[in-house]
Order: C-alpha cells, then sequence, then structure tokens
C-alpha cells in the first residue's frame, strides 16, 4: 500500500519547460507558413461605411467575412460575436480582417495603409447608462422563501452598493493559433483551454463535420479563462485563413493587442438590501447584481448564473430575492476569468456583513459566523448542504495562524486585520455536467496505461494529478501512466478545462475506470475501458426555475489578511495572508499550494493594484507598463494549510480548488484595510488615490 | 544607405554625429520601447542608428576637484556597483525599473529621455548637477535645469552628445528619498520627492527640495531654500503651512493611467512635510 | 552591419540590421526558442538571457549593442552543473506551473547567484523583480532559489 496520495511528486511536464525546450505555440514552425495580422476597429460603436485596401503584394491576402464559408460567429453560449466584422463595429479593438503573408514586415506595412470609412454611431459607455437604456444582454432572478414579508417585518434595513473593476488575466504567453490544412483536414493548434469548444466552433465557421476537423492543443503558458472561450474566435479565423491561402497560418498576438481585444472579468455593482430582526441577524436579503458584458454577451449568461448561485456566500439566509442582469456596453467583451462570477458576488457579501457588524458594534468575524451554513440547509437556490461543513475548524485554525483574536482589537491607524470566509461551487454550474457528458478512456497497453482525455495541463497541474489519479489507483510507478495529447483526434469529449472540475469530475471518471481496468488487467495486453459522466440521482436541478441543487458539492475556505498603509502616501502593503481550505483531499501537496498561493495574489493584484478603467469605450491601461500585476516584491507571507474532508463522490475524496483561493482574497485584503482606516469599503482596487480620499473625509 | 553607425572613439562619434541625420542610442532601454512595433518585429527607428554605449570614454567615474564625474554612458548597474556614489542617488537609482533593464540602461540615456518622471532627474537638479554636452568643433557645460527644456525636450543640439554628468562629491547629514510607484517593483513614479539637508548646531545651513513626476519638468525652487537655510531645525514644524502653501503653487501634475492629479499633489505635500518633522527632530 | 559576437561560448558574425532585437536574432536567426516574447516592451522578463554574465531584457537590446559580448542562453546553460542543481530544486520546490516565465527565471537566478551566491529572501526578491510570474505567486520560485543557492555552494 503506498503513502497518501497527498504527498508531492514531481510534476510530470517541469523538466521540458525549466530546460527551455517546452515548444509553445509561438515557438513553432510550420513548412511554408504564413504570417497574420488582424485590423482592429479604432471606434467604438460605428457603421464601416468602406474599407480602402492598398494593392497586395504577391502571396499576401486579405482575410474577412466574405471568406467564411459557414456561420460568421464565434460559437459559445450565445454566439453573437462575428469572426469578422459585417457591417457595424461594436468595441475599440473588434477584428476586422486578417492580413496573411510570408513577411512580418509587409503585413504590418499593408495594416498601416488600409483605410476604412467609419460612420459613429451613438455608443453606451458605462454599466451605469446601460442600466439608464436598458441594455440588456440577459436578465435572470430566482427566489427563496417570502422576502416581500421578510421586508415587511424587518426591525432594520440595510442598503449598500457594491463595485469591483475589470482584471487582465496577464498569462505570460499571450493568445497565439495555427492552422493548417492537409488531407483533407483543417488541423488548428493553439494555446488553449478547450479543443472541443475549438472544434464545435470551427465546425460552423467552416460549415464542416468535426471528423474533417482536429484540434490540438500546444503547450500553454497560462490561461485563467483567457484561454477559455476566446480561442475558438482565434481558432476560426486562422482556420478561414488557411483555408483561403491554402497555406498554414499563424497568429500570435502582441500583449498590447491582447491586453486591449482579449476578453476581461465582467466589471460589477451589487446592490444589496438586508432585512435585520431584533437580534440584527440578516433574515432576508435582496440582491441585485449588474455585470458589464461588454460588446457581446458571449459565455456572460454562465458568469452571470454563477454569480447569482455564489450570492449568499457562506450564509444561510431564510428569505432572498436574487436579479441578475448582463448589460451591453461597448466595451472589450468581457469574458470566462478564474472565479467566474463568483469573486464579484462574495467580495459584495463578505463586505456587506463587514459592514453591517461595523455598524452594531461587533467583530465581523463573529458577526459572519452567526450565519454560517451547516449540513442540512438549504442552499440559496434551494439544494442541500449534503456534506459536513468545516468551517468551525477552518475559522479555529486560521484564527490561530493569524492571531486574529488579539490582533484586531489593537486599534492602530494604519495597520490592520480582516477575515473572509468562502465557498465555490464545484464543477459545472446547474445542467452543465449534464449537459457535457464528458467521456474517457483509458487504455491499458502492455505494462503502460495512457488516459485519453481532453482535459488540457495549462500550468494548473491536470496532467500530473490526472497521472498521479490513475497511478494510485492501479498501483503503478507515475512512469508507466501516459497521457495522451489533448488533440480532439485522439482523445474524448472530457468537457472544458474550466470551473474547477477537472480533478474531481474528470478525475472522478479516470478513478472508476481504473476500478474496472484493474479487474480485467489480465485479460488482455491491450484494451480500453471508457467512463461517462453520470449526473447523481440525488441531485436536483430545474433550469428554467434555478431551483435545485446548482452544485453538487463546495469547496469552503477562509482567510485573515494583515496590511500596513504608509501613513503619509497610503501605498498598502499587504504583509501576510493566512489561509486554511476544505478541497476533500489534496491529490498532491506541492501542485495544491502552487494553486493556492497563484490565486491568492491574483486576487490580492485585483484588490489593490489592478487597475484598469475604460474613458468612452478607451481602456486606459493598455500596456504592462500602465496595468500593472504583482511582482515578487508585492506579494505577502503566505502560510496556507488544508483540512482533511474527503468527498464521497470525488477521486479519494478530492473537491475543486483552482479557482476557491482567488475568491477569497480580495474581500480579506479588503476587510484588512477597513480596519486598519477604520472606514467602510465599498469597492475595489483600493488604491492609494482612493484611501487617501476616504481618509480626509473621515478626517 | 547606411543602417548604423558603431564608431570606436568619442572622436569619430562626434564627427559622424556633425554630418548625418542618426539617432544616438546607448542601452535603449527607453528608445525600443518608443519604437517597439509588436511580436517578431524589430523597432521602426525613421533614422540609422549612432551607437554609443560601448564608447570607453563614457564609462569613467572619477573625483576631480571635489566633485564627481560621471560618464553619460554609465550603466545603473555601475552607479549602484561604485563606492563613490553618493548612498541616496543609488536609493533611487535602486528603485528604477528591474534588475535586467538596469543592466543596460545609462544615466546619460535617462537625462536625454527628459521624462518628468525620469528617477535620476530629481537628485541630479537637486545638487546642482551639470551636463558636459560635446560636439566636432566644442564642449559646454550647462546646468541641467537648462538642458531640459521641457517634457521629452532637451537644449542637446543636432551634433551634439551628452558626455558627462558633474555632481558635488558630497554627501548631507539629512537624506530623505521616496517614489511612489504603482506598486513595489518594476514600476514607473507617479510621485517621486527627494530632500537634502545639513545642520550645524541646530540650524540648517543647506537644504535642497525636488519633486519629480508632479509637474513638466522636475520641481526645484531655489528661491524657497533660501528662505528655509539658516532656520532653526526646530522650527520646521511651525514653518511647515508657510512652506508647504508656496511648493503647492510649484506642484502642477496631470490626471493619467497610473494616478490623479490630486493624489500627487497632496502626496507631494505630504512626503515634503514629512521630510521637514525629519530635520524638526535633528540634534 | 557586420556582428562579431559571442554566442552560447561559440563565435559568431553575422550580417543584420542593427535595430534587430536581440531576441529575434537567438529566437528567428538561430532557432533558440528557449528565449521567449511576454511583452516586447521590458515589463515581464520572459526574453531574459545574459550577457556578459549579467541579466538583460533581450527585447531591449538592438544587435549594435551586442558586439564583442558574449551571449549565453538557456540552451547551453542547460548544460551546466549549476544548471541541474536548479532544475532539481526548482522540480522540488514546485517553481515551476505553465513554464513561460520560467527560462527567464532561471536566466535571472544565475545572475543573481553568480552575483551574490548567497542571497537572502530580500535580495531574491530583488534580484527576481524584472521576472513577472502569474502562475505561482512567487513564493515557491523564491524556495526554489534559496534551496539552490543552500544546496549548491561551491558551484558559486
Amino acid at each position: 500500500m503506498r503513502e497518501s496520495i497527498s504527498k508531492p511528486i514531481q510534476r510530470v511536464d517541469g523538466s521540458a519547460k525549466i530546460s527551455g525546450e517546452a515548444k509553445y505555440i509561438g515557438d513553432m514552425h510550420f513548412e511554408n507558413m504564413l504570417f497574420a495580422k488582424t485590423l482592429r476597429s479604432s471606434r467604438v460603436k460605428a457603421k464601416i461605411k468602406s474599407i480602402i485596401k492598398p494593392e497586395l503584394p504577391e502571396g499576401y491576402f486579405i482575410v474577412d467575412k466574405d471568406d467564411v464559408p459557414g456561420v460568421n460567429r464565434m460559437r459559445t453560449v450565445v454566439s453573437d460575436h462575428p469572426l469578422f466584422a459585417e457591417d457595424n463595429v461594436e468595441y475599440i479593438g473588434q477584428p476586422i480582417l486578417l492580413v496573411v503573408g510570408p513577411e512580418r514586415e509587409t503585413i504590418y506595412d499593408i495594416i498601416t495603409h488600409i483605410s476604412i470609412v467609419y460612420d459613429d454611431l451613438e455608443p453606451l459607455y458605462t454599466l451605469e447608462e446601460a442600466e439608464v437604456k436598458s441594455s440588456v444582454f440577459t436578465d435572470y432572478h430566482y427566489d427563496k422563501g417570502e422576502p416581500d414579508k421578510a421586508f415587511a417585518v424587518a426591525v432594520t434595513i440595510i442598503e449598500d452598493e457594491y463595485h469591483t473593476g475589470y482584471q487582465e488575466h496577464v498569462y505570460l504567453e499571450p493568445q497565439g493559433m495555427a492552422a493548417e490544412y492537409r488531407d483533407d483536414t483543417m488541423f488548428v493548434y493553439g494555446s488553449m483551454q478547450c479543443p472541443f469548444y475549438a472544434e464545435g466552433a470551427l465546425t460552423e465557421a467552416l460549415g464542416w463535420d468535426a471528423k474533417r476537423i482536429r484540434v490540438i492543443q500546444t503547450v500553454t503558458g497560462g490561461a485563467f479563462g483567457g484561454k477559455e472561450e476566446f480561442p475558438s474566435l482565434t481558432a476560426c479565423q486562422v482556420a478561414v485563413a488557411a483555408l483561403k491561402t491554402k497555406r498554414p497560418v499563424t497568429l500570435i498576438y502582441d500583449r498590447d493587442e491582447d491586453i486591449i481585444c482579449s476578453t476581461k472579468r465582467h466589471p460589477s455593482i451589487v446592490r444589496y438590501k438586508a432585512a435585520l430582526n431584533q437580534n440584527n441577524d440578516v433574515i432576508a436579503l435582496d440582491v441585485d447584481v449588474l455585470l458589464d458584458a461588454g460588446a457581446y454577451n458571449g459565455l456572460s449568461p454562465v458568469v452571470l448564473q454563477r454569480a447569482i448561485f455564489s450570492v449568499t456566500g457562506v450564509y444561510n439566509y431564510l428569505h432572498l430575492k436574487v436579479r441578475g442582469r448582463n448589460f451591453m456596453t461597448n466595451n472589450v467583451p468581457s469574458g470566462a476569468y478564474r472565479g467566474f462570477g463568483a469573486p464579484q458576488t462574495i467580495f459584495g457579501t463578505e463586505m456587506l456583513m463587514h459592514n453591517i457588524a461595523l455598524k452594531i458594534g461587533v467583530d465581523p468575524l463573529d458577526y459572519k459566523m452567526r450565519h454560517m451554513l451547516r449540513r442540512g440547509d438549504p442552499t440559496c437556490t434551494g439544494g442541500k448542504i449534503r456534506d459536513i461543513v468545516k468551517l468551525p475548524e477552518i475559522i479555529t485554525r486560521v484564527t490561530e495562524m493569524s492571531d486574529y483574536r488579539n490582533k484586531v482589537q489593537n486599534n492602530v491607524k494604519y495597520k490592520g486585520i480582516g477575515a473572509s470566509l468562502f465557498l465555490h461551487g464545484c464543477g459545472f454550474t446547474g445542467n452543465g455536467e449534464q449537459t457535457i457528458q464528458g467521456k474517457i478512456i483509458l487504455k491499458k497497453s502492455g505494462e503502460n496505461v495512457i488516459l485519453k482525455v481532453s482535459s488540457t495541463e495549462m500550468g494548473q497541474g491536470a496532467e500530473t494529478v490526472l497521472r498521479k489519479i490513475v497511478a494510485y489507483s492501479l498501483d503503478l510507478p507515475i512512469e508507466k501512466v501516459l497521457c495522451e495529447a489533448a488533440d480532439t483526434g485522439l482523445v474524448p469529449d472530457s468537457g472544458p478545462t474550466v470551473a474547477s472540475r477537472t480533478t474531481m469530475i474528470v478525475g472522478g471518471l479516470l478513478r472508476q475506470a481504473c476500478l474496472e481496468l484493474k479487474e480485467h488487467w489480465d485479460e488482455a495486453e491491450e484494451f480500453e475501458v471508457s467512463r461517462s459522466y453520470k449526473h447523481p440521482d440525488f441531485l436536483n436541478w430545474d433550469n428554467d426555475t434555478f431551483q435545485g441543487d446548482a452544485y453538487p458539492v463546495y469547496s469552503w475556505g477562509a482567510n485573515v489578511a494583515e496590511v500596513e498603509i504608509d501613513p503619509v502616501t497610503y501605498e498598502i502593503n499587504v504583509k501576510k495572508i493566512s489561509a486554511v481550505y476544505d478541497v476533500g483531499m489534496p491529490i498532491d501537496e506541492t501542485t495544491l499550494r502552487g494553486q493556492m498561493q497563484g490565486g491568492i495574489v491574483q486576487g490580492v493584484g485585483w484588490a489593490t493594484i489592478e487597475v484598469m478603467t475604460t474613458d468612452k469605450g478607451k481602456l486606459i491601461q493598455k500596456n504592462l507598463t500602465d496595468y500593472k500585476v504583482p511582482t515578487s516584491m508585492d506579494i505577502p507571507k503566505i502560510d496556507c494549510e488544508f483540512v482533511s474532508n474527503p468527498y464521497e463522490f470525488g477521486p479519494f475524496g478530492a473537491k475543486c480548488a483552482g479557482e476557491l483561493p482567488f475568491v477569497g482574497a480580495p474581500p480579506a485584503v479588503a476587510a484588512a484595510v477597513s480596519n486598519a482606516l477604520n472606514v467602510p469599503i465599498y469597492s475595489i482596487p483600493m488604491t492609494p488615490e482612493d484611501l487617501m480620499e476616504m481618509d480626509s473625509h473621515e478626517n | 544607405m547606411v543602417d548604423g553607425f558603431r564608431p570606436v572613439t568619442l572622436q569619430e562619434t562626434l564627427n559622424i554625429r556633425s554630418q548625418y541625420n542618426c539617432t544616438p542610442i546607448a542601452g535603449g532601454t527607453d528608445l525600443m520601447v518608443q519604437k517597439a512595433r509588436g511580436f517578431a518585429l524589430k523597432p521602426g527607428f525613421e533614422q540609422p542608428l549612432l551607437f554609443i554605449g560601448h564608447l570607453p570614454e563614457l564609462q569613467k567615474i572619477v573625483i576631480k576637484n571635489n566633485q564627481i564625474h560621471i560618464g553619460s554612458g554609465l550603466l545603473l548597474t555601475d552607479l549602484l556597483n561604485s563606492e563613490i556614489i553618493p548612498e541616496i542617488f543609488k536609493e533611487a537609482v535602486r528603485l528604477m525599473a528591474s534588475p535586467p533593464s538596469r543592466n543596460l540602461a545609462s544615466i546619460g540615456g535617462n537625462i536625454c529621455n527628459a521624462s518628468p518622471a525620469g528617477d535620476t532627474l530629481p537628485y541630479l537638479y537637486a545638487v546642482d548637477a551639470q551636463l558636459v554636452l560635446k560636439s566636432v568643433a566644442a564642449k559646454r557645460t550647462v546646468p541641467i535645469d537648462k538642458f531640459i527644456t521641457g517634457p521629452k525636450q532637451t537644449d542637446l543640439r543636432k551634433d551634439e552628445l551628452l558626455t558627462e554628468i558633474i555632481i558635488p562629491n558630497k554627501t548631507f547629514g539629512v537624506n530623505y528619498y521616496k517614489k511612489v510607484g504603482q506598486r513595489k517593483g518594476m514600476s514607473l513614479t507617479k510621485a517621486a520627492f527627494l530632500g537634502l539637508a545639513d545642520c550645524e548646531n541646530k540650524r540648517i545651513t543647506d537644504i535642497r527640495i525636488a519633486f519629480g513626476s508632479v509637474s513638466p519638468k522636475i520641481v526645484r525652487s531655489r528661491e524657497i531654500e533660501r528662505t528655509i537655510v539658516g532656520k532653526p531645525t526646530f522650527e520646521m514644524i511651525t514653518a511647515i503651512p508657510e512652506i508647504l502653501a508656496k511648493y503647492a503653487l510649484l506642484i502642477r501634475p496631470i490626471d493619467d493611467a497610473r494616478s490623479s492629479a490630486v493624489y500627487r499633489k497632496k502626496v507631494s505635500l505630504r512626503l515634503l512635510e514629512d521630510f521637514l518633522r525629519k530635520i524638526d527632530k535633528e540634534k | 552591419m557586420k556582428i562579431e559576437f559571442v554566442l552560447n561560448n561559440k563565435s559568431q558574425i553575422i550580417e543584420v540590421d542593427p535595430a534587430r532585437r536581440l531576441l529575434d536574432i537567438l529566437r528567428e536567426d538561430f532557432g533558440l526558442t528557449g528565449v521567449k516574447e511576454g511583452c516586447g516592451e521590458g515589463e515581464c522578463g520572459a526574453c531574459v538571457v545574459l550577457m556578459d554574465g549579467k541579466a538583460v531584457n533581450s527585447c531591449l537590446v538592438p544587435a549594435g549593442n551586442i558586439v564583442g559580448k558574449s551571449i549565453v542562453t538557456l540552451e547551453s546553460f542547460k548544460k551546466t552543473e549549476r544548471y541541474k542543481m536548479i532544475e532539481s530544486c526548482f522540480l522540488e520546490a514546485g517553481s515551476v506551473q505553465c513554464g513561460f516565465c520560467t527560462p527567464g527565471i532561471v536566466m535571472a537566478t544565475e545572475s543573481l547567484l553568480n552575483e551574490n551566491p548567497n542571497p537572502t529572501e530580500k535580495e531574491i526578491k530583488e534580484g527576481l523583480s524584472g521576472n513577472l510570474c502569474r502562475c505561482t505567486g512567487y513564493n515557491m520560485i523564491f524556495k526554489g532559489i534559496h534551496l539552490a543557492a543552500k544546496r549548491g555552494k561551491g558551484l558559486w
């Protein structure tokens, strides 16, 4: 019997990456390949009157909407984003056409000589404007209990509004995609999370059967959701170009370009009305969630769903009235980003609870603990918390680690400590897993076992973790467990690598398959076992009324942040984050810690230095000189621990982990800043500019 | 068409400078970014480049007549490793860009780029740095505040090269430098404050104050400094409102992608106040 | 312009536009794709290589400035004992996730330890302050470097 699966092993793709031998799409050459560059809209909202193109030198092409054999739309949840602009453009940076050819210099030259005549139209610049004009893509709502009655008898009603801003992924490897048409098949290679999403998009754009399309993920240098749906756009664009030019075409984004036009985290406004009883407990919550989806809806409806299903955080409110809307503005489209709507509403709810506590003179953590969910409680959508909730143990541990109880009473100005409690729903929201029906294949091949899954390694350690699950299940050394490339021609659709589902759902299917493989091991040298996702019987979900179990299970956490604010400049120094998580069971502790620390630092960035604003549809911070992510000098000390809480239906007890650490950090940092300056916090990012302004009003 | 010049000596360089339209380039950390055109593309320079970073004549650093002569080609890393350069200047240099950029960037480049946010500038203004400009025919020495005429504008003539920066070989008793950036590492400056002072028998004998990034040019006022010299150190706290009010008229920052005019002004004056309080405590 | 320089311990003479970036010379002309382009403006460190033993952003170096210099990339550094120590410590400490920042970080680490074989945590942070990483949150990278400095006594 082997030691615990949590004991770390060396990640399987480490050496290739450290030695520089791993090849990313920008490193790859195809014989006879052409380069492509995108010409983009310079207007916020306009009709394209005419495009004046220079005479093209031999071997150079322009690829645009007229070259798309199938549907000129990027297929995703709502397929509204044109691959190449048609009559109108709806945001600065919207792709209009590609210039394709053998020399980059010449392409650059051609692009600068293409001129477009626009007729400007009236844009919507902000969420506030969109609300006034009812520029709504999606409008959802659900209730729990009897909120109207509850508000009628409330002793106190508190109203608050919270704001969160854009966030750009800044995966170190910019977007990149290449396509080659040969053997009657369109091969598409690139940096991506979801090869089968790209395949689906390509079937529509080309009008071809999936049998003639092969999408192959190349080594992906970071993604965080930014390469979930967006690559479907570039995949279709290069495929169309490869078809037209009859040569391989590669498209690699400049960093500035990537920042300006790729999808971002949805900015949000979340409005709360809380009904308090005579004990000052929140008995009813009325929440209105507004997300800025930008110019196209894309997969924003699912982001909105997770946002509204996370709106109660870890709390049990008896009565709820929840509304969520995606608004259309003429800004760059918003899309998937680690947390996927939950960070916005959990930030709001955590700060609401924190601020109510301040108003009534109770310690915020104690106040939050009065409302915590317990096993058997209903979820916000009338589902059930079926598993033990380890929050009390988590909180005890995290307050010990941080000495929260002593420090929170210190009352030293400019030094603060604050806590957050949070969860993350594991796997796809609602019916998602049933709709995808993820499938895996496990193949015995002599002494080796080969995993055939569409899950992609993007740095998070998926390949290592999935191979480890199989190795431990079959009691094989990891070297004998191999992973087939994420190539739609070689693997089944296990579902996309998103929603923190890979370890729990795909790993879960692999574990089941291992048990079957083991049974029949000696029967043949080569054979395959396959498994498809089966939704547990005890879970119910009605996608029309949003009632039932939005998620099969949750991972939980608590963070305590300690900050020091420079009394002269108001710069925030996040000194330490103490974190305790319940992710069921760590499959590899080093890999898991890497996710926790990375997620925390991204969360700290979003809450403090990652400022991204727009002015009349123009992104103000549009390169890495102006958009700042944390450097080695900006990070807090991080202490991270896990509590064991094995999940019956997860492989070795594992639940979800990738997005959870991002969710917890921003509200903890905001709570600490609030404690340091004795002011309530209503929005992030919290900049020195904001804090100086806030503090001067207090003085 | 010549694609670039790489002369061996300074004399050769100045000859070329006088004969051709060319762009002098030392480390390139500003120019290569300004002219960058995207993935895998070379930068778009309109004129042939004149490489000067390697010229030995620009690499010297010597003390002569109680002045430090710094070659304009000296790398920021070299300044940090030099025992001659005053520590307070090193504090400013240490916070510039990042180690791999400091291994390329020259002090001359930072001066000639003349950004209002140039990090070497507050110190150089505060110590009345003199700049030596050479051409084939002539040599002139110009004070830095006359050399930089506006944002990204200098008095450098078409045939000239900045060869030397002369600063006094002097350290001060009270030293205060603060760079407010967008984050702690690898950041442009939102506002910078430099304060230097000498005190004797509880009187201020010398004081220099400079602000960076908060006006089209570095803010320094010898006039205001003269009103402070001679005052007792323990009067500084009471003098704060008056001194701040005078500097408030000179600080004219802007809103941009990195910060706001309101914040930049407030933080500059708060840093000045903090400096004056520090002097007040001087023995 | 004729440019004479040393690349990975081998003398080279190339005829090239002196404005061409060292990054492109390495990646395209010499096929050394271990060097990455993350931003092209000196803000991410993915393009860091060694020039005369010091870390530099190769996206900012024009060809005219490499004359007479010795450039070392990961392709040759990976053959050294120092690299093997860094690699094993990085693997143990979990210093690598997506890997795109890693080549630049390895070269920056070599530059740091070459200058300072026993860096404090503060010195490691400062030495790496020109390298962005979006995946790890940095702590596990520092751990890897610290381990390499400790175990690599005598190497640097």
